[in-house]
């Protein structure tokens, strides 16, 4: 493990450095959001933050991704592969909830017989440079689910913020071979490492939003016909907003667009997500649609990877119209009696 | 205010207690700083968690449509309006609902204490006599309430639900001297080209996550014409055309039958400003057939019917 | 290029009416009143039956423009076909306009079984207008 810093006012100097080999994705201030977005040199990486609106998991993910394109003659047809990404990417700035995310996508999207090359293609050639977080939000919960204000998980470089310079760790060789290349970059002073050790316990301390998820998982197996689910579901409004912002939310839909074929976000929550061509929904009410989202991050990914499917971050509670708070429905869950 | 929680308490209370409905639907404290979030009460001991704040601002109308029980509602003007609208739309039994009217007073656009803070949470608040206490990690600061209400509650008109069956506290007076079609008028002035534009910049963040149809209780849809797929109509992507077509759709959906309650703008996770979509078609309506959408039970949908003498310069 | 643009025609979608327009369209036809070639003709049994979406579709598709054309009014075969119908497209139009289609791109008329020279007079009109604003590009997918 290395330990460098770097000036604030010398970040967009690295920023640059690392764009003559890779594509930059950075958090950018837009209207009143910010968004990763590609970096050029017409904008600039903005590293004071909460967090981005939209997860990381967009970049290797799209929400509209076209996977091939095909023409049909007479008697035949011929299917044209979308050309791989191989361009080396850097991420800046990805929060330690998001970049565990990530490495549970991967888990997800690479096991078993059938992998999600579109999203491992473009994971392969990604380098994660993350930001330790000084001040986590009310609603972010990170602790709770195995990760921290400061984690490394899933990050090649992890940056923090010590004021006036951002404290630079190594993480993975990957991570290393990148920073080599940069000369000027200064290694970091013993104060400036005790300054962001300080940082981070601070940090993991004011992490206050808890919830335990011990015995949730075992609970749920008792609770798939629970009447709970008639009574959670009952506000819900069956959008995409918790879906389609949590980083680790992945399910799509296939469409025919014209002569390609195209994936989009789906959401389990959506009423048509189950629907069955014969016109059969086994999930035909929020009740059953709300299950599923809580089962799968709470239970079958919990048996099926040993983890839950959530990271803590926060986006659901924040931006859920109707404030059906996901940490309200775990504790629950876990002060229900089942037998 | 607190008045009017507890007369909401009792009148909930009074009608779960004689059976006259068999639910009420209305708010709670909420997990987060002026947040509220529905409350289903279904017993006695429950009636006490009911609230009613600024941030009531949750469109329940929502929660009536398509309930076969009885129940009970409580309802802010919009929302009110939103009920007659559904009504006439035979949507909503008028019978099976008991409207626990309430005068309201605007409630509180979070997005914008948001931007006024720049970056600092809110971790409390208390509004109070028409102010709002916010306090974060290591500030405090006094809001005047009335600079952050919604835009909708700013030029509303109809604060006194214009149905109902049970009134909390007294009417108030209704007057506001603001032209509640400024922002739309300002758009109209502009050139095609630079709406285009503008439209094509603030709709590009949309994620189409639908947060803005459902929240809606004009969008009762069994199946919506972007989810149809026997024919697709219109393409699902966000790709730009795509989500153009998905808002202009909707707007003209609910066209003459808005009543710019802005739940749709206060759910979208992106802050994309869909008042100013909808609200053309308020205007719409009242310009060419002087109509304003939920105001009685006796109204006939204006694109439901014609008159001879509708206006058509646009026809050649 | 210059040549590319100034060849370019435009097309231009027109939905007609069984009863009216339609007929209007042939008695140009059959009184050999010359029009621009233009336009595609989708024959609908009223204007009532069409569906917004089908404007906005044919726009989306790269239709340069869409002409829908019916009865005068009170002379629908059904009756008010199209005076329901007049309402919509109102609606319809002053929408697409405030979000920024052009307006000439969006064409309604009564034409009836009669006025073939009326028929002829509002496709050069169209023609001429779309042309003028060049191909279509806004509600265009890809
Ligand atoms: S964001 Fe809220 S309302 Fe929307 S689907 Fe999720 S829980 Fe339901
Ligand atoms: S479920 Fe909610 S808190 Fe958990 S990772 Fe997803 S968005 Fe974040
Ligand atoms: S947008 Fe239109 S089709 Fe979709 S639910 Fe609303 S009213 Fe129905
Ligand atoms: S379109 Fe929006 S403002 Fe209008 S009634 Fe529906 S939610 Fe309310
Ligand atoms: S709520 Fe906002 S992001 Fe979601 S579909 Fe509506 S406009 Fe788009």
């Amino acid at each position: 493990m290395k330990w460098k810093t770097i000036e604030k006012r010398n970040f967009s100097a690295l920023v640059e450095e690392l764009a003559k080999e890779n594509e930059v994705i950075g958090p950018l201030k837009e209207k009143n959001t910010v968004t990763s977005v590609r970096i050029t040199s017409e904008n600039e990486v903005c590293l004071d933050f909460w967090n981005t609106k939209k997860p990381p998991k967009e970049v290797f993910f799209p929400q509209t991704e076209t996977l091939f394109t095909y023409r049909t003659s007479k008697n035949d047809a011929e299917i044209i592969e979308s050309p791989a990404i191989r361009k080396k990417m850097v991420l800046v700035g990805v929060r330690p909830c998001d970049s565990r995310s990530l490495v549970l996508l991967d888990k997800f999207l690479s096991s078993g017989e059938h992998k999600d090359v579109y999203y491992l293609e473009k994971r392969k050639n990604a380098t994660i440079v993350g930001l330790a977080c000084n001040h986590p939000l009310s609603t972010c919960f990170c602790t709770s689910l195995g990760g921290s204000p400061s984690g490394k998980e899933g990050m090649d470089l992890l940056l923090q913020d010590i004021n006036d310079k951002y404290l630079i760790q190594t993480v993975t060789e990957k991570g290393e071979k990148l920073l080599e290349k940069i000369s000027w970059l200064k290694d970091a002073k013993k104060a400036d490492i005790e300054k962001g050790k300080k940082l981070s316990s601070d940090a993991e301390a004011a992490v206050r939003s808890k919830v335990s998820l011990s015995d949730v998982s075992e609970k749920l197996d008792k609770m798939f016909d629970d009447p709970f689910w008639d009574q959670i579901c009952q506000k819900c409004l069956g959008c995409g907003v918790c879906t389609f912002l949590c980083p680790t939310c992945c399910c799509f839909d296939v469409l025919e667009e014209g002569e390609e074929r195209v994936r989009i976000w789906d959401s389990c929550q959506f009423l048509c997500f189950a629907l069955q061509g014969s016109g059969h929904n086994p999930r035909p009410s929020g009740k059953e649609r709300m299950r599923q989202r809580i089962m799968h991050k709470f239970n079958y990914f919990v048996k099926n990877y040993g983890k839950s499917f959530c990271v803590g971050c926060g986006r659901c509670v924040q931006e859920c119209p109707v404030n059906l708070d996901i940490r309200d429905v775990v504790k629950t869950i876990s002060a229900r009696k089942v037998e | 205010m607190e008045n009017f929680e507890d007369s909401i308490r009792e009148v909930a209370e009074k009608l779960l207690r004689d059976k006259k409905v068999d639910l009420i639907i209305g708010y709670e404290q909420g997990t987060l700083p002026l947040r509220t979030t529905p409350c289903f009460v279904e017993k006695l001991e429950d009636v006490k968690k009911l609230v009613w704040n600024a941030s009531c601002d949750a469109n329940l109308s929502k929660y009536v449509v398509g309930k076969k029980e009885k129940v009970g509602v409580v309802a802010k003007g919009c929302d009110a309006r939103l009920i007659a609208v559904c009504a006439v739309e035979n949507q909503i039994p008028r019978e099976n609902v008991v409207v626990i009217g309430v005068p309201c007073q605007g409630v509180i656009d979070r997005k914008k204490i948001e931007a006024k803070l720049e970056g600092k949470e809110v971790l409390e608040a208390v509004v109070k006599d028409e102010q709002i206490k916010v306090e974060g990690e290591g500030f405090e600061v006094v809001l005047p309430k009335k600079d952050f209400l919604c835009d909708s509650c700013h030029t509303c008109r109809h604060r006194n639900p214009p149905i109902y069956d049970v009134l909390i506290g007294e009417k108030l007076p209704q007057s506001t001297d603001k032209n509640e079609f400024a922002e739309v008028s300002s758009l109209e002035s502009k050139s095609t080209e630079e709406r285009w534009e503008h439209f094509k910049e603030e709709l590009s963040t949309c994620i189409r996550c639908y947060a803005c149809r459902n929240v809606c209780p004009l969008c009762y849809c069994k199946m919506c014409f972007v989810d149809q797929s026997m024919p697709t109509w219109f393409g699902k992507t966000n790709d730009l055309s795509d989500t153009m077509i998905y808002h202009i759709v909707r707007a003209f959906h609910v066209a003459g039958r808005c009543v710019d309650c802005g739940a749709c703008t206060r759910a979208c996770p992106m802050a994309i400003n869909l008042r100013e979509l909808v609200k053309k078609t308020e205007k719409i309506m009242k310009e060419r057939y002087n109509y304003e959408a939920g105001l009685g039970l006796e109204e006939v949908p204006p694109l439901g019917e014609f008159k001879m003498e509708d206006s058509q310069e646009f026809i050649k | 290029m210059k040549n590319a643009e100034e060849k370019w025609e435009p097309k231009i979608l027109a939905f007609l009416c069984n009863w009216c327009s339609y007929a209007g369209a042939d008695l140009a036809g059959i009184s050999r009143i010359q029009y621009p070639p233009n336009i595609r003709v989708v024959r609908v049994p009223c204007s009532g039956r069409v569906n917004p979406y089908y404007i906005i579709k044919a726009l989306q598709r790269g239709w340069d423009g869409v002409l829908v054309s019916g009865c005068h009014p009170g002379d629908c075969h059904y009756i008010s076909g199209n005076l329901v119908a007049r309402r919509r497209f109102a609606v319809l139009k002053d929408l697409l306009e405030y979000f920024g289609i052009e307006p000439e791109r969006v064409n309604f008329s009564w034409v009836s079984a009669a006025e073939g020279e009326k028929f002829a007079n509002v496709v050069t009109d169209v023609v001429k207008e779309v042309k003028a604003l060049g191909p279509a590009k806004r509600l265009v997918k890809r």
